[in-house]
Parts: C-alpha cells; sequence; structure tokens
C-alpha cells in the first residue's frame, strides 16, 4: 500500500477543470496459491457520471499462470517494462525500476485511506494539502525520498481480512489509458501476495476516486509471528502502468510489532 | 532494556527514568488527538497539527497502526543524528537470521548523549526549568524561562525534536534510500572537490567555461549510468 505525492505544476489553473470522478469499487483475489477467482464489481455515486464495470485481472505468483520469472537487473536492461515484467519478479526489488521523471502522465496522489471492510472502521487516511510542495525541498534530499512510506501496524492488523484502500489521484493534461497498478508484497523473500487493480481510463486534467480491496491471504501463526518479529521485513513493490508501460514504481515497508 | 533499581539512604528510589517511551506510549503519543493539542510557540492559539513531510494525517487508529512515516523524514532524520547513516543503519531485502535488535544502533551518537542527559536533568530537577541563557534580574528578583511547548528539552525522544530516538522510533533507513544516498553522494566524487587547491591561480573565462561543460557532459553520462 505504498502512496505518494510528488509536486504538482500549475495546479491553481487545473483546479476549475478537474471534476471528481465516480468511485469505482474493485475487488481482488489475486492469492498465490489460490484457483482462479476472479471478481469484478463497481458501484456508482449518485451524485457523478456512471462508468463501466471496472475488470480485474487475476495476477498471481510465475508459475501460476506460466508467467516466466524475470530479475531485477534483466527488467533495468529493458527499454519498457510491462505487467508481465514484473509479475516474474520473486523478490523484492533493490532499486526502482523507473525514474521520477517518467511519470510523464503527471499522476498526483492527494489522499489515501484505508479501512477495515468487515467493519467499516477507518484506520488510517492522509491527505496532501494543496500548495504544499517547495522548490527544490524533495530534490535535496533524494529524488526517491518521495516514493518510499513506511508502515508500523500493530500485530492487530494481522488479523484483518479485507481492507480497503480509496486513492484519490489527480492526472496531467493528457488522457490516461489503462491505468493500472501491480502490488507485489513480500517477507524476506517470499511472495506473500500480488494484487493486481485497474483503474481503467483517466480523463485529463481530472481528479479521480478509487477504492480497491485488498483481500489479504490467510496466514499461519507461524508466519505472523516472524512477521512481527522483524519489522520493515515486509516490504511491497507498487507498479503503475499505463498502456502497459511502467511509469511510476513506489515501495513501502511495514512493522507489525506496533513499535519501532 | 535492563533498569538496575537504586535506592539512596533516604528512601528515594535512584533510578534512572527511562526518557524512551515504551510502545503503548509511543501509540498513544502519534494517535492524532483531536482534543487539548500542545501549542507551538510562535503561534500560541494555533494548535499543533499532525503532519508528515508535507501530509496531513487525518486519521489514524492505534489500535492498528501506530506510525507512518516517509522516505523523506527517515533520510532528514538519518542526516540529522548521524554523521554516516548508511553504516549505522540498513535494512537488507534479505536475511538468513535476523531479530529485531538488528533496528539499534551499535554505538549511540553523542547527540542522543546529550539528549537522555539533559532530559534526565529535567526530570530530576526539582521544579525547575533548563535555562539556556541567563535572564536578568529585574527589581532584585530572577525570573524563570517559561517552558514553552516548543522546547525540544520537554519533549519525549521519540517526539517532534526529540533526537535519534526519533531516528530509531522509525526503525532503520531502507536498501533503496541508501542506494538513492549513496548514488547522490557519489556523483560529485569526479569533481574531486575535496583534492582541488585553494592556492591555484584563478583561470580565465574561456577555460572554466570549458571545464563547466566537460563536468555537465559527465554528470550527464553518470545520471544515465545511475537510471540504468
Amino acid at each position: 500500500m505504498s502512496y505518494s505525492c510528488s509536486s504538482r505544476r500549475n495546479s491553481r489553473d487545473r483546479q476549475a477543470l478537474r471534476s471528481p470522478q465516480v468511485i469505482i469499487l474493485a475487488v481482488a483475489d489475486t492469492g498465490v496459491n489460490s484457483s482462479n477467482n476472479i471478481n469484478s464489481q463497481a458501484s456508482l455515486n449518485a451524485n457523478q457520471s456512471p462508468t463501466a464495470a471496472m475488470k480485474v485481472k487475476k495476477g498471481c505468483n510465475s508459475t501460476g499462470v506460466g508467467v516466466p520469472a524475470t530479475t531485477e537487473e534483466e527488467l533495468l536492461g529493458n527499454t519498457a517494462i510491462t505487467p508481465e515484467d514484473v509479475l516474474g519478479l520473486q523478490k523484492i526489488t533493490e532499486n526502482y525500476l523507473c525514474g521520477p521523471g517518467q511519470n510523464v502522465y503527471s499522476i498526483d496522489f492527494t489522499r489515501f485511506k484505508i479501512r477495515d471492510m468487515e467493519t467499516g472502521t477507518v484506520l488510517f487516511e492522509i491527505t496532501k494539502p494543496p500548495h504544499t510542495d517547495k522548490a527544490g525541498d524533495k530534490s535535496a534530499i533524494d529524488p526517491n525520498a518521495g516514493r518510499f512510506v513506511r508502515y508500523q501496524f500493530t500485530p492487530a492488523f494481522l488479523r484483518l481480512r479485507q481492507v480497503g484502500a480509496t486513492v484519490e489521484f489527480t492526472v496531467g493534461d493528457m488522457p490516461i489509458e489503462n491505468f493500472r497498478m501491480i502490488e507485489r508484497h513480500y517477507f524476506r523473500e517470499k511472495l506473500l501476495k500480488s494484487f493486481d487493480f485497474e483503474f481503467g481510463f483517466c480523463m485529463p486534467s481530472s481528479k479521480n476516486t478509487c477504492e480497491h480491496i485488498y483481500e489479504f491471504p490467510p496466514l499461519s501463526e507461524d508466519v505472523m509471528r516472524e512477521m512481527i518479529l522483524h519489522p520493515y521485513k515486509t516490504q511491497s513493490d507498487s507498479f503503475y502502468f499505463v498502456d502497459n508501460k511502467l511509469v511510476m514504481h513506489n515501495k513501502a515497508d511495514y512493522s507489525y510489532s506496533g513499535g519501532p | 532494556m535492563s533498569v538496575k533499581m537504586e535506592m539512596d539512604v533516604s528512601g528515594v528510589s535512584r533510578t534512572p527514568i527511562s526518557v524512551l517511551p515504551a510502545a503503548a506510549e509511543v501509540k498513544a503519543m502519534l494517535k492524532p488527538d483531536t482534543g487539548d493539542r500542545p501549542r507551538c510557540a510562535s503561534t500560541p492559539c494555533s494548535p499543533i497539527k499532525s503532519t508528515v513531510s508535507g501530509f496531513q494525517i487525518l486519521h489514524m487508529d492505534s489500535n492498528y497502526l501506530v506510525g507512518f512515516t516517509t522516505g523523506e523524514e527517515l533520510l532528514k532524520l538519518a542526516h540529522k543524528w548521524s554523521p554516516n547513516p548508511e553504516k549505522t543503519l540498513i535494512t537488507t531485502p534479505t536475511t538468513t537470521t535476523s531479530t529485531a535488535s538488528e533496528a539499534l544502533p551499535s554505538s549511540v551518537p553523542k547527540p542522543m548523549d546529550l539528549g537522555i542527559h539533559r532530559a534526565s536533568r529535567i526530570y530530576k530537577a526539582k521544579n525547575r526549568y533548563y535555562q539556556p541563557y541567563d535572564i536578568p534580574v529585574v527589581n532584585g528578583r530572577r525570573r524563570r524561562r517559561m517552558p514553552s511547548s516548543g522546547d525540544p528539552y520537554l519533549r519525549p525522544l521519540s517526539q517532534g525534536e526529540g533526537g535519534p530516538g526519533r531516528a530509531l522510533h522509525h526503525g532503520p533507513l531502507p536498501l533503496c534510500l541508501l542506494k538513492g544516498k549513496r548514488a547522490q553522494s557519489k556523483s560529485l566524487d569526479y569533481l574531486n572537490l575535496d583534492k582541488m587547491s585553494v592556492k591555484e591561480p584563478p583561470a580565465d573565462t574561456e577555460v572554466l567555461q570549458f571545464q563547466l561543460q566537460h563536468l555537465t557532459l559527465r554528470s550527464e553520462r553518470m545520471f544515465t549510468r545511475n537510471k540504468t
């Protein structure tokens, strides 16, 4: 569940053009060892224009669907990285597979919220106030620093089965065809689960909101104990594609010990 | 962390008070309070909002989530409290055996020592506030400086500008950020800035322009190499 914000140019000019889009509910169940289980579901906000049902493609480990295993080193040599490429990754990448400058569509995440689907409890919500970016501040530290987030969960989080993640994002002047996110979670070198969400088409200069549901894989007590005892060994790569080409890569790591 | 109990003759405990809060206290501290919030010293009427690197945390359920931070904040803290953050705290993506104690540094940097010493003085002092400067005597009475919520000494180390406790609280630096740091620091190595002699005679404009052009081309090549 990585989420990053980058500076947005001419945000004031685009403010008038942006209109909130529909809230699309999508379910992805792409367990590593699960059988085919594709769900698609869409709900409409009564105040917004209707949209087509969102399809969710199944993504899983390479041996499940015949996707060949790939390595980070191989992909770094490619001119373009496709969804099939990252679906073959067997472990967390050490490097980012694309630079911040490859986000040519100016996709900017402005709000993020996660909630427990069983109780509706909002677990976390964060937003980026407008006009908070100061020119030169981020480049002075590290261009990749804005693409990494860290969560410190309590052990109770591992007991949740379904978590809904609502993402609000804006896009630049170009229309976005087939916007898709593949997020892979690992504990050490073991792939826990791969999530595959499609955002679909995004209008230029628009603000969009989308909720994805994470179906967490069942974890044994031993694995949960290990994850709790070893904070930040649970990591994720979030790959974002437009027209099947990688445009963004965010990373996150997680602690479940409830402390530092 | 083990604590040795000590008592003096009068029965008053001399046990050093831990200034690093326990996990439960940390949870409570990180929970965004909607009620009483400390006021910052510069604007006494405005409450301090919960922000992380420009993002505003609207809600955090401490039953499930006790902390959130960004790469920027981690790097800032690492820069602030360690002369060489690459050597102190590293999260590697692959490990064979590891424990939570890996997150702790092997040696405590000096600023943390000072911070603990200073904070322990605060707790041990009897209703006295730390005064970093002398307050002039007025009418024969020495005034005390009133504490402000902006004082770093009064805040727990894991909160605000409290020091390396805050860095440790957020865990070690991830590998992807360390690699970025190394790449950035090395990108200027070819300039050999440390070897430049200050006694060199001033070069004329044409020579400087040629050198600048040469450096620009090299930096572009370095960046391209780092990207791939």
